[in-house]
């Protein structure tokens, strides 16, 4: 007889399986929706593979789309594994925009010496950005998820204050904007950037970071059990210090990437939800650096699909409706690869167990 | 009929029968076969051996798990529960070995928690003046408008016995309740246990203290490896038996303080001393004052007192989580360095009174727990790097010292029975103890085996030439183990007498403060261990 059972694990490839599941319950779910709402799914479901997937110029736009996502994505990742919750991604994607223009703007030179200067500047601004709610989470006990969040408003309202006021574009008037910036990350794919490969080698980096040094095993412990970390003397102020720095560091190189490599421009709203869904990024990850990229993937995937609904007069919330469910859904099959069959029969040899202890 | 509660009619329906209860975990056979009844008006003790299957029981029966084969028959009728909702509808309703209360709400929001009787509108006012009648009906007092978080240990068992009682359970389980009790507490408990069972409710406890079993229980039931090995009488068992019974041979005591005829002397040299140092709380209260303590290589040092006494902070200051406020802390004759990393890189391990919240993250795997201590060094890091296949060797080296079994490394470590977890805490701060080792109620939550193990470990860590201090509020235990004994009393050393000379009465007499006949308290900055 076989009943199935919770085990405290989940293997690999059952929650594979099952996040594969959920995507295409997803799918499903969503094609029902627009055939009650009179559409034709398996018209749009192709449309929407032909044009994000089925096409160079679809690729080049989820390879665009992917970039921010992976690096806000892993923003919120690491300060989810020492425990905290970085809801400020957006704000410091806009600061190292901000950052990044200023450079972009009144520092002259080749690109190959501005660019990297530009990066600098923005993981520093993300840094000044993170560092109040920083501080007063390791010192006051403050709630980064609070102090993060408010930020947001503030950088947002200061890029448009900046493109709209000192910064705006003089030379041909674009509105919202700053004149266009000639330093660029060099493209390697139509037009996909530099920048693309160099957030995939951050993931990376990161995961090695986080799995493979102590400075990410203090992290890891640190996040798992605050009382542990004390007990070990493990200095975890200052480890929330460095990854608070560090997570504000990756949002604003996003910021950075979509100045230099995409936009070209500092613009009002250019974060475009980047840092919101950096945090369904990190969700769909469960804490994984590595599983940033497929579920930055993901993301992007429905953003682009997004769009090329939009062309056909869908609202643009449907976005939203299907994020959410994929959310839950992924959710539910987390929890789902947990169980496996067992049979009832008691594993053999393992009786005598404790008798003997 | 004056106090013999357990005389049920042969016909009367037990409150709760077990009949061939079986639970499995992936590769571990939790209980097999249980048969088990209760009977209404009796207490019922629960024995086992650490790992021996008796929360998981429990847990199967307040349907926190589903068993894989077997029937719960209740007041004899089957019953299947699919949350322990279900079991407190039936009346069964039980306080675990680890709390679960959520420490910020006040008393009264916890009482009235997930409770089907907690009124629709609801104020501060209203919880609390419910929370105040329900305590008077049942004789458990709480504060209803304090913060759990701020409550003792057994105030919050308190509440968790309120919160079951209000529930109108008719079968209360406790799981191992005396464990973080100090002796008065655990009086109180039984008092109001035993006017539980006078209304003709029952009880089922689960305990590794035989002498508190044979005095509270109608009955006793012994769980090995899983099965039921026998239920008996109480008054037909005695400690030895129910120890024979439970691990299925004698406990043999040794005389822990004779010496291997190899072991190292007691060292010349203090491995940690104090000079007039003291602690003060976060409120800015001396905590622990003017202590002056000499702990040699080669001795085990017992500190005893009243729970509260400083020994919290005693504990601090000779494993580095506290800075003196006053005085100073050596270690070889040298002012000790900052911090409880470089206590533990000096050799110095520590055993810290609450495993699963101070010594261990419970949601992480075995490997990384048993890293802890050695992530600094090589093999495992040491060059700023983790290495988590060397730090799985080294998990499966202390698993093994620790004679624990374990399905696998990654599984989480609160899965673990809490006497396993204990042991391998405890034989990962005994690696690291070269010099010392600092061990706070070492045997809570130990069957008496497993105390007997501990016991030895740390006689062979003294022939070894380390100084060890236990913290017990068990002055028999203390008696048995140590050199020498240190008393405190409201944050302060009382006095420091040799153990051989020592008797409990005088113990007793310090741990109230009074100081003894003698001029024992001259002794208190004696630097001489005591050995005869
Ligand atoms: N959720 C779980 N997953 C896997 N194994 C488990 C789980 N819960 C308990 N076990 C295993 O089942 C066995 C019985 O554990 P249980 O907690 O019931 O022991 P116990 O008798 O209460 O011991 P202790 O006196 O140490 O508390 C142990 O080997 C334990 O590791
Ligand atoms: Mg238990």
């Amino acid at each position: 007889m076989a009943h199935w059972q919770r085990f405290p694990t989940a293997p690999a490839h059952l929650v594979f399986l099952w996040r594969m599941a959920a995507v295409l319950t997803t799918a499903v779910i969503t094609a029902i929706a627009l055939a009650i709402s009179g559409r034709n799914p398996f018209e749009l479901a192709e449309l929407v593979g032909r044009s994000a997937i089925g096409s160079r110029f679809g690729l080049e736009d989820l390879a665009l789309f992917m970039t921010p996502l992976i690096l806000t994505g892993s923003a919120v990742t690491i300060t989810r594994r020492i425990g905290l919750w970085n809801i400020g991604a957006e704000g410091q994607f806009y600061l190292g925009a901000a950052g990044a223009a200023a450079v972009g703007l009144y520092v002259p030179g080749p690109s190959l010496l501005v660019v990297p200067l530009m990066a600098i500047a923005a993981m520093l601004c993300g840094m000044a950005w993170i560092l109040i709610p920083t501080l007063a989470r390791a010192y006051a006990a403050v709630s980064e998820i609070i102090t993060t969040l408010l930020l947001n408003f503030v950088a947002a309202l200061l890029v448009y204050w900046l493109v709209t006021g000192p910064w705006r574009d003089r030379v041909t008037g674009a509105l919202v904007s700053t004149q266009h910036i000639h330093a660029a990350i060099p493209e390697m794919w139509g037009v996909v950037h530099y920048g693309f490969p160099a957030a995939l080698l951050v993931a990376c980096g990161v995961s090695v970071l986080l799995g493979r040094t102590s400075w990410g095993y203090e992290v890891r412990i640190s996040g798992a059990n605050p009382g542990a970390a004390e007990y070990a003397g493990m200095p975890m102020r200052r480890r929330i210090i460095s990854v608070m720095l560090l997570s504000g560091a990756l949002a604003a190189l996003a910021g950075m990437f979509e100045v230099a490599g995409t936009v070209h421009r500092l613009q009002g709203g250019m974060a475009n939800n980047f840092g919101y869904l950096g945090i369904v990024v990190a969700v769909l990850a469960r804490g994984s650096c590595l599983a940033v990229i497929p579920a930055a993937l993901l993301m992007a995937f429905i953003l682009d699909a997004g769009i090329v609904m939009q062309t056909q007069q869908l609202a643009a919330t449907t976005v939203l409706a299907i994020t959410g469910l994929v959310l839950m859904l992924i959710a539910a099959g987390d929890e789902l690869a947990h169980y496996r069959p067992v049979r009832t029969t008691p594993p053999a040899g393992t009786i005598e167990r404790n008798v003997s202890a | 009929m004056d106090s013999a509660p357990h005389q049920t009619a042969a016909g009367e329906i037990p409150v709760l029968r077990l009949a061939g209860i079986s639970k499995y975990f992936p590769g571990v056979i939790a209980n097999e076969a249980v048969d088990l009844d209760v009977r209404p008006g009796e207490i019922l003790a629960l024995l086992g051996e650490n790992g021996a299957g008796k929360s998981t029981l429990m847990n199967v029966v307040t349907g926190i798990y589903r068993p894989d084969a077997g029937e719960i028959i209740v007041d004899g009728y089957g019953v299947s529960f699919a949350t322990p909702h279900d079991a407190i509808r039936s009346g069964i309703g039980m306080v675990h070995q680890h709390f679960k209360l959520v420490p910020a709400f006040t008393v009264a929001e916890n009482i009235h928690l997930g409770w089907d009787e907690t009124p629709r509108r609801i104020t501060r006012d209203i919880l609390e003046t419910r929370t105040k009648a329900l305590s008077e009906q049942f004789g458990i007092p709480v504060r209803p408008s304090a913060t759990v978080a701020d409550l003792s240990a057994g105030e919050q068992q308190k509440v968790e016995i309120l919160r079951v009682l209000s529930r109108k359970a008719r079968l209360l389980i406790l799981d191992e309740p005396t464990a973080v009790l100090t002796p008065d507490e655990a009086r109180d408990l039984f008092r109001a246990l035993r006017a539980f069972r006078e209304k003709g409710n029952a009880v089922i406890i689960i305990s590794h203290k035989l002498d508190e079993v044979m005095d509270i229980s109608d009955r006793v039931s012994v769980l090995r490896g899983g099965r039921n090995a026998g239920t008996f009488e109480t008054r037909d068992c005695s400690p030895p038996m129910l120890a024979a019974t439970m691990v299925g041979r004698e406990i043999v005591r040794r005389d822990l303080r004779a010496r291997r005829p190899d072991a190292k002397p007691v060292s010349e040299n203090p491995v940690i001393s104090l000079v007039n140092a003291g602690v003060r709380d976060s409120r800015g209260v001396m905590s622990l004052r003017d202590v002056t303590l000499a702990l040699h290589g080669g001795e085990i040092l017992g500190v005893a007192g009243v729970a509260g006494s400083g020994q919290k902070e005693l504990t601090g200051l000779l494993t580095g989580l506290c800075t003196p406020a006053q005085g100073e802390v050596l270690i070889d004759g040298q002012k000790a360095p900052a911090g409880a990393a470089a206590f533990a890189e000096a050799g110095i391990g520590h055993i810290p009174q609450d495993r699963l919240h101070s010594a261990l993250a419970p949601s992480l795997g075995i490997a990384d727990n048993m890293a802890l201590r050695e992530y600094r060094q090589a093999p495992v890091g040491g060059d700023g790097m983790y290495r988590s296949d060397e730090a799985a060797d080294l998990a499966k080296e202390i698993v093994e010292v620790a004679d624990v079994k374990i399905p696998d490394l990654a599984t989480p470590i609160r899965n673990l029975s809490g006497g396993n977890q204990q042991r391998l805490v405890a034989r990962r701060e005994i690696r690291i103890a070269q010099k010392a080792l600092v061990a706070a109620y070492p045997g809570r939550g130990l069957d008496i085996g497993a105390v007997a193990t501990m016991h030895r470990y740390f006689s062979e860590l003294r022939d070894a030439g380390a100084g060890v201090v236990v913290i017990s509020e068990d002055l028999e235990e203390l008696l048995n183990l140590s050199d020498r004994i240190a008393v405190l009393c409201a944050g302060r050393l009382m006095a420091v007498l040799p153990a051989q000379s020592a008797d409990i009465d005088t113990i007793g007499m310090l741990m109230g403060g009074r100081t003894a006949p003698d001029d024992a308290t001259d002794h208190a900055a004696d630097h001489q261990a005591g050995e005869g």
